[in-house]
């Protein structure tokens, strides 16, 4: 069953693909945290923490239920807004 | 006169039947609005036609103004963009119906696009070369010059999109000249060509003390994070931020330096800070703000009767300076308010906001008390700078019209 799962869907979730990386960059820069090599991975860190920063903040901006709601409704009787 | 007076009865009736007649009309108008929303699609064409007349005859005279913003990611830049597209009126939303992990927002009169777009190299593709983002061998500055260069000349684009979440660059989306385009990224100001098609141009520069505090905040909740990954991932980018990023702070008209508060000593926490807006002098269209006096040097303390302030209290700083050679005004303010709504005080003694009423900074400042940096100087500089570039766009916008005319005549 693990296997399966690692093969079908090696990255899917953002959040699973930060934690391998911060693993990975961790490891690259063991031997010389001043190369190259050790600048990209960490990189790459910023650029998914920073996505999933973005992601998180749009979501708070969809919190309230009932904005939802009336974007797909707005004849809805608790929806109307009459501008005059 | 005195007839009217006499017939009383025909006269109170005929007001009576004014009353009607109003309360009929009254009625009609309620009824009128009622109906709106079957009618709305009616009213909206009629609405929308106007506004197509007017966007149109402004489309031939007026190109687009560009304005671009300059900081590293998780600095604040998309928080500043929700102050400015807010200055301008209306909500930015993604493009509709295109691809949902675009980078691009777009309002009534505000297009913004993040420069992550122009990556030359994906994210396999900075692994293989082993350049980081920041890196200009990751970007295409010949494209973006191009496209720029295109939005400014009025035309539309096929502008990339970089997927932040696959890492790869998807195919292209069309962007149409807004009145006003934004470029915001890493690399606004560092291509000499794009430089010289920015109307105005803003750098966010954030102190590595604060940067820290504010990514752990940012960061501290995800899985696989902690402060020792936080603290390396700030310093092994370092390298590269001060080599290709930094550099570009000096061509700014706008800096909003970020740094830890001196009225808290030894403060690590980056709750409490200290921002100064440094204003380029002799920028066209643009007057820096003022303190009180223009030119003079002032520390001011607003807090005592007018003011509430707790621990550790509001300071203002204001005076001529040079930066990186260029003749500046900074003004600079280090605390935090309590009450929102006492910002007023601080704004009534402020010069040249470029507010179209009393208290607009306020106001603006209140709408969006909810985003980060509301009660320090980052949002209450960040809003001054959003009405700084409408005053930039509108006084484009005056000459504009007045060549138009010259040209008539």
């Amino acid at each position: 069953r693990l296997r399966i799962v690692a093969m079908a869907n090696p990255s899917s979730d953002i959040k699973e693909v930060l934690s391998q990386r911060i693993k990975e960059a961790e490891e690259v820069c063991v031997a010389d945290s001043s190369s190259r090599e050790c600048a990209v991975a960490w990189d790459e860190v910023e650029e998914l923490s920073a996505e999933i920063a973005h992601k998180r903040v749009k979501q708070e901006d969809k919190k309230d239920p009932l904005e939802e709601f009336c974007k797909d409704a707005p004849e809805a009787d608790e929806c109307r807004v009459y501008e005059d | 006169m005195a007839s009217r007076l006499g017939v009383t009865t025909s006269s109170s009736s005929s007001s009576s039947t004014m009353i009607t007649n109003e309360s009929r009309s009254m009625s009609f108008s309620s009824h009128f609005s009622g109906q709106c929303v079957n009618m709305g699609a009616r009213l909206q064409r009629r609405r929308a036609r106007c506004h197509v007349v007017l966007v149109t005859s402004m489309a031939v005279e007026q190109r687009p103004v560009i304005v671009g913003l300059a900081a590293d990611s998780g600095c604040g830049k998309s928080t500043f963009m929700r102050r400015l597209t807010s200055v301008f009126g209306g909500a930015a939303s993604p493009p509709k119906g295109g691809n949902p992990d675009s980078n691009t927002l777009i309002s009534d009169t505000t297009t913004v696009i993040c420069l992550d777009d122009y990556h030359s190299l994906d994210r396999t593709g900075r692994k293989e070369k082993n350049v980081t983002a920041l890196d200009p061998r990751a970007n295409n500055f010949d494209l973006m010059y191009e496209q720029v260069k295109a939005i400014r000349d009025g035309k539309a684009i096929e502008k990339p999109i970089y997927n932040h979440v696959t890492g790869l660059l998807d195919p292209p989306e069309t962007i149409l000249p807004p009145k006003i385009f934004v470029i915001e990224g890493l690399h606004p100001m560092y291509d000499p060509r794009v430089r010289e098609l920015l109307d105005f141009s803003i750098y966010l520069d954030i102190s590595d003390e604060v940067k820290f505090a504010w990514k752990i905040q940012r960061d501290m909740a995800e899985r696989g994070h902690s402060l020792e990954s936080i603290k390396a991932s700030i310093a092994a980018r370092k390298p590269d931020f001060d080599a290709y990023i930094d550099p570009q702070k000096q061509y700014a008209d706008i800096v909003i330096q970020v740094l830890p508060t001196q009225l808290i000593p030894d403060d690590n926490e980056g709750k409490v800070l200290r921002v100064r807006m440094i204003m380029k002098e002799g920028v066209p269209n643009f007057i820096p703000v003022h303190l009180f006096d223009e030119g003079s040097t002032i520390s001011w303390v607003p807090c005592g009767r007018k003011l509430t302030c707790s621990y550790p209290g509001i300071k203002f700083f204001y005076g001529p300076d040079t930066y990186y050679d260029n003749e500046v005004t900074i003004l600079e303010m280090d605390g935090q308010f309590d009450k929102l709504e006492e910002l007023i005080y601080v704004e009534s003694h402020l010069s040249n906001v470029s507010s179209k009423f009393y208290g607009e900074v306020t106001q603006q400042m209140l709408k969006h008390a909810d985003f980060p940096g509301s009660n320090n100087g980052t949002g209450f500089f960040q809003t001054i700078v959003g009405l700084k570039i409408r005053e930039v766009y509108e006084s484009i916008i005056a000459k504009g019209g007045a060549s138009l005319e010259a040209v008539k005549a």
